[in-house]
C-alpha cells in the first residue's frame, strides 16, 4: 500500500518539480479565462427562453386560415389596443381615459410648453428643424399653435374640405397636419419630390380643394387647369425666396383659385388671432387622413383613407411596444429621416411629442437619405429611417479591408450581441473601436433606429446579419418594422432587445418580430401556400385591428409564422 | 567555440523548459475551455406547441362522438355553439354526473337544471331544438350557464342541423 502511495507520491513531485516561470504564466491564464466571466458576469437584456416565443397564437382555427396572431400585450379575448388613453389633467389616477385623436397630441405639447412658466411639472419637448449644415432652429410652441389657428382658419374660410399637402418634412406640414385635426379639414398627404404630372394626376384623383405646397415645386398654370376641384392654393415659400411674389393667379381659371403666401398670412394675422385652440366641443369631428402609397418612386400610387381611430391606435401601440424603461421620453431627441407621408414615420413622430421628446425635423427626410449627412449638426438619440437608408448606411460602413485589429473588435462585440448584451463602451472598446459609422455630431448618442420594410415597394431586404452588423456600427438597437399601405403604422416590429444573428440567409429578408398591439395577423391559405396540423403556418398575411383602414385588410404577401411565433416572409 | 556551444545548449535549454509536461497540460487546459467558450451555442427553443383546433361545422350525429370515450375530446354545445369541455372531464365526461351532455345539445339541460335523458333531443337526424317554448327563467339560467362556459371553455365549432345549408358547405370544403 505505502509503496503504491510512496509512488505516487514520487511521481506528483517529479512532475511539479518542472514548475518554472512559464508555468506560472500559464496557470495564471487559465485562471484568468475560467474565472473572468464568473466574476465579471453580464446579464442579457432580456431572458432568451422570452425570445424563443414571441407572439401568442390563438388556441382556434378557421378552417384555411391559420390561427390569429396576437402580442403578448393583448391576450386572446381582450379588446386590442384602440387609442391613448387621453386623462383631463385633473382626473384622477387610475380613471380611464378616451381614445383621442391627433388634437390630443398637440394638446399635450402645448401643456408641456406652457408649464414651463408655473403650474403642473409636464416635461416641455422642444420642436426643431434642422437648416442645412448651420443651423438648428428652435420653434416656439405658442407661435406654431398660433400659425395652427391662422391656416386652420383661413382655409375654412374658403369653405373648403380637403386639403393637399405636398410639403417635404417640415414644421409647416406638422401645424397644417394639426390645424385639418382641429378645424375638421380632412389632409391628403402627397409624398414630395415627385414627377410634376404624378403629383397632378394625384391631386385631381383625390379632388383636392385646396393646395399647401412648397412654392415652385409644381408648375402654377397646370395646377390650376389640370386639378378641377382645386379652389386655394397656398405657398410655403423658403427664407430664401421671399423676396419674389408668390401672389400670382393661374391663368385659365379666372376667379375660381385664390393664391395666398403662407408667411404673409402669419405676418398678417399674428395679433389678432389667439394661441388658444379650439376645444373638443367648439370644433368639429376630425375627418380622414388620405394617404398614398407608391409601389416605386415617381409612379402613380393607391389612395388610402385612414380615420384618426386608425392613427390613435397605431400611436398607442409604438408607444408601447417599447419596455418602459427604454420608451421616448423628455431627454430624447426624435428624428425622422424619411418622410412624414409614410403613415409609420408619422405615427412615430406624434408619438414622440406624444411623450413629450424633442423632435428634430429636416427637409431633405426621403426614403433613401444618407444618415451621416442628416446628422451632421445634431445628436439624436431615436432615428425612423428607411430600408434604403439602413442598407446604404450598412454598405458604407462594412469594409471590406479592415486590419485585424479592427475585425478583432467587431467580432467580439458581434459576440456580445449573439449572447443578448448590447455591447458597451468598455475600457477594452476605447482602445479597440471597430469601424462605427458616422452618424450624429457627438458619437454614441443615438440608442435607438427603427427601420421600416414597405410590402410592395420594392425595399431593399435587410438580412438578419446585416441587422447584427448595424447594431454594431452605430451603438443604438435597431428595431425593423414591416408596414403596409392599409394599415396605420407598422403591422409587426421586431423586440427591442431581440439581438439574434441567423447565419447563412443572405438576400432574404429577416423576421419581422411580433405582431403591434393595435392589431392582429393572420395567415389565409392561398393556392400555393397552406396551413396544416403540422409545421408552420403559411398562407397570405391578413391583419386585422383598429389600426388597419377598412377593418380587415390582406397585404397581397405570403408570409409564415416561425417556430419562436414572429412573422417573415416566405 | 566552447562558448557557442554552451550559449545554444542554454538556449535548447530554454526552450525545453517551455514544454515541460505540466506546461502541456495546462496548455491542454487553457485549449479545451477556449474551445468549449467559444463553440456557437445552439440557441435555446421551447417545444412545439399543439397545433390549434380547426373551427369545425357539426351536425348532431357528427358531434356524437366526442364524449370522451377512447381518448376523445368532449364536446357540448349550447345554442349553436360547439364548447371544449375537456377540462371539465370529470363532470362531463365519461361516468361523471353531467355525462349525458357529452356530446349533444345541452341547452335544454342546463336552461332547466336537469339533466335527464328526456332534456336531450331524440331525434339526431330532425332539426335543433328551438327553445321556444322555455319561460323568462329558465332562459335568464340559460344565458347564465352560457355565459360561464364562454368565459371557461373554448368554442371549438357550431351545430347545424343535419341537411342544412351550412352543414353542406362544409361537407364539400
Amino acid at each position: 500500500m505505502s509503496n503504491i502511495v510512496e509512488q505516487l507520491d514520487a511521481k506528483i513531485s517529479a512532475a511539479l518539480s518542472g514548475w518554472n516561470f512559464y508555468t506560472t504564466v500559464l496557470a495564471l491564464l487559465v485562471f484568468a479565462y475560467i474565472a473572468y466571466p464568473i466574476i465579471f458576469h453580464d446579464e442579457p437584456d432580456t431572458h432568451p427562453m422570452l425570445l424563443a416565443r414571441q407572439a401568442s397564437a390563438s388556441p382556434v382555427r378557421q378552417p384555411g386560415e391559420s390561427a390569429v396572431y396576437r402580442s403578448l400585450e393583448v391576450p386572446h379575448g381582450y379588446p386590442l389596443k384602440t387609442g391613448l388613453n387621453v386623462k383631463e389633467p385633473d382626473a384622477p389616477k387610475w380613471s380611464g381615459g378616451r381614445d383621442g385623436d391627433l388634437r390630443d397630441i398637440w394638446r399635450q405639447v402645448a401643456r408641456g410648453a406652457h408649464s414651463e412658466q408655473g403650474g403642473s411639472n409636464v416635461p416641455a419637448g422642444k420642436i426643431l428643424t434642422v437648416l442645412g449644415k448651420e443651423d438648428v432652429k428652435d420653434h416656439d410652441v405658442g407661435d406654431v399653435s398660433r400659425e395652427i389657428n391662422i391656416i386652420g382658419k383661413h382655409i375654412r374660410q374658403h369653405g373648403v374640405t380637403r386639403v393637399a399637402i405636398y410639403l417635404p418634412n417640415s414644421i409647416e406640414f406638422l401645424s397644417t397636419v394639426f390645424a385639418c385635426a382641429f378645424y375638421g379639414l380632412s389632409p391628403i398627404l402627397i409624398p414630395y419630390n415627385q414627377p410634376s404630372n404624378v403629383v397632378l394626376e394625384l391631386l385631381q384623383k383625390t379632388s383636392a380643394e385646396c393646395l399647401v405646397a412648397a412654392a415652385g415645386a409644381l408648375p402654377l398654370a397646370d395646377v390650376g387647369q389640370r386639378v378641377s376641384s382645386l379652389k386655394e392654393i397656398v405657398w410655403v415659400v423658403e427664407k430664401s425666396s421671399r423676396q419674389m411674389d408668390w401672389h400670382q393667379k393661374p391663368e385659365g381659371t379666372g376667379n375660381r383659385v385664390g393664391v395666398s403666401v403662407w408667411h404673409d398670412l402669419v405676418l398678417d394675422q399674428k395679433r389678432t388671432t389667439s394661441v388658444e385652440l379650439p376645444t373638443s366641443e367648439q370644433g368639429s369631428k376630425p375627418a380622414n387622413i388620405t394617404t398614398i402609397w407608391q409601389k416605386k418612386q415617381g409612379a402613380m400610387g393607391e389612395v388610402i383613407e385612414f380615420t384618426h381611430q386608425n392613427m390613435v391606435a397605431a400611436i398607442a401601440a409604438q408607444i408601447s411596444a417599447l419596455p418602459a424603461r427604454q420608451r421616448m421620453s423628455p431627454s430624447d431627441l426624435f428624428l425622422p429621416a424619411d418622410a412624414f407621408t409614410h403613415t409609420y414615420v408619422l405615427t412615430l413622430t406624434l408619438a414622440a411629442l406624444f411623450s413629450h421628446a424633442s423632435v428634430a425635423i429636416t427637409s431633405v427626410a426621403s426614403p433613401g437619405v444618407d444618415l451621416s449627412l442628416v446628422t451632421r449638426n445634431i445628436a439624436p438619440t431615436i432615428i425612423v429611417a428607411s430600408a434604403e437608408t439602413a442598407a446604404s448606411l450598412h454598405r458604407a460602413t462594412h469594409p471590406t479591408a479592415t486590419s485585424g485589429l479592427k475585425k478583432f473588435a467587431y467580432y467580439t462585440e458581434t459576440k456580445a450581441l449573439a449572447g443578448g448584451r448590447m455591447p458597451t463602451d468598455t475600457l477594452l472598446t476605447r482602445l479597440n473601436a471597430p469601424i462605427r459609422a458616422a452618424v450624429g455630431s457627438t458619437p454614441g448618442k443615438l440608442r435607438l433606429l427603427f427601420v421600416s420594410e414597405r410590402v410592395g415597394a420594392g425595399s431593399p431586404p435587410l438580412t438578419s446579419e446585416q441587422l447584427s452588423d448595424l447594431r454594431v456600427f452605430t451603438g443604438a438597437r435597431v428595431i425593423y418594422a414591416l408596414t403596409a399601405a392599409q394599415v396605420a403604422g407598422a403591422v409587426s416590429q421586431t423586440s427591442i432587445f431581440d439581438y439574434r444573428r441567423e447565419e447563412g440567409r443572405s438576400g432574404t429578408h429577416s423576421h419581422f418580430g411580433v405582431p403591434l398591439s393595435s392589431v392582429e395577423v393572420k395567415l389565409v391559405d392561398t393556392s400555393t401556400h397552406r396551413t396544416t396540423d403540422k409545421g408552420n403556418p403559411e398562407g397570405e398575411i391578413t391583419v386585422l385591428g383598429p389600426a388597419v383602414a377598412g377593418g380587415k385588410a390582406a397585404l397581397g404577401v405570403t408570409g409564415t409564422f416561425r417556430d419562436d411565433h414572429t412573422l417573415a416572409y416566405v | 567555440m566552447a562558448d557557442i556551444n554552451t550559449s545554444s545548449s542554454s538556449a535548447v535549454a530554454e526552450a525545453a523548459s517551455f514544454l515541460t509536461p505540466l506546461n502541456i497540460l495546462l496548455i491542454a487546459i487553457l485549449a479545451i475551455s477556449m474551445y468549449y467558450r467559444l463553440k456557437p451555442q445552439p440557441t435555446p427553443t421551447l417545444p412545439a406547441p399543439t397545433a390549434p383546433t380547426v373551427f369545425q361545422t357539426f351536425t348532431p350525429p357528427t358531434l356524437l362522438p366526442f364524449d370522451g370515450r377512447n381518448n376523445a375530446p368532449v364536446y357540448l354545445a349550447v345554442r349553436g355553439r360547439v364548447f371544449d369541455v375537456t377540462p371539465g372531464k370529470n363532470f362531463y365526461g365519461p361516468n361523471g354526473p353531467y355525462a349525458n351532455f357529452a356530446g349533444r345539445d345541452a341547452s335544454r339541460g342546463l336552461a332547466s337544471g336537469s339533466f335527464d335523458e328526456d332534456m336531450l333531443t331524440k331525434n339526431l337526424q330532425g332539426p335543433l331544438d328551438t327553445l321556444t317554448d322555455l319561460d323568462d327563467e329558465q332562459l335568464e339560467a340559460l344565458r347564465g350557464w352560457e355565459e360561464r362556459f364562454s368565459e371557461k371553455y373554448l368554442v371549438v365549432g357550431k351545430l347545424v342541423p343535419v341537411g342544412s345549408e351550412e352543414a353542406q358547405e362544409a361537407q364539400k370544403a
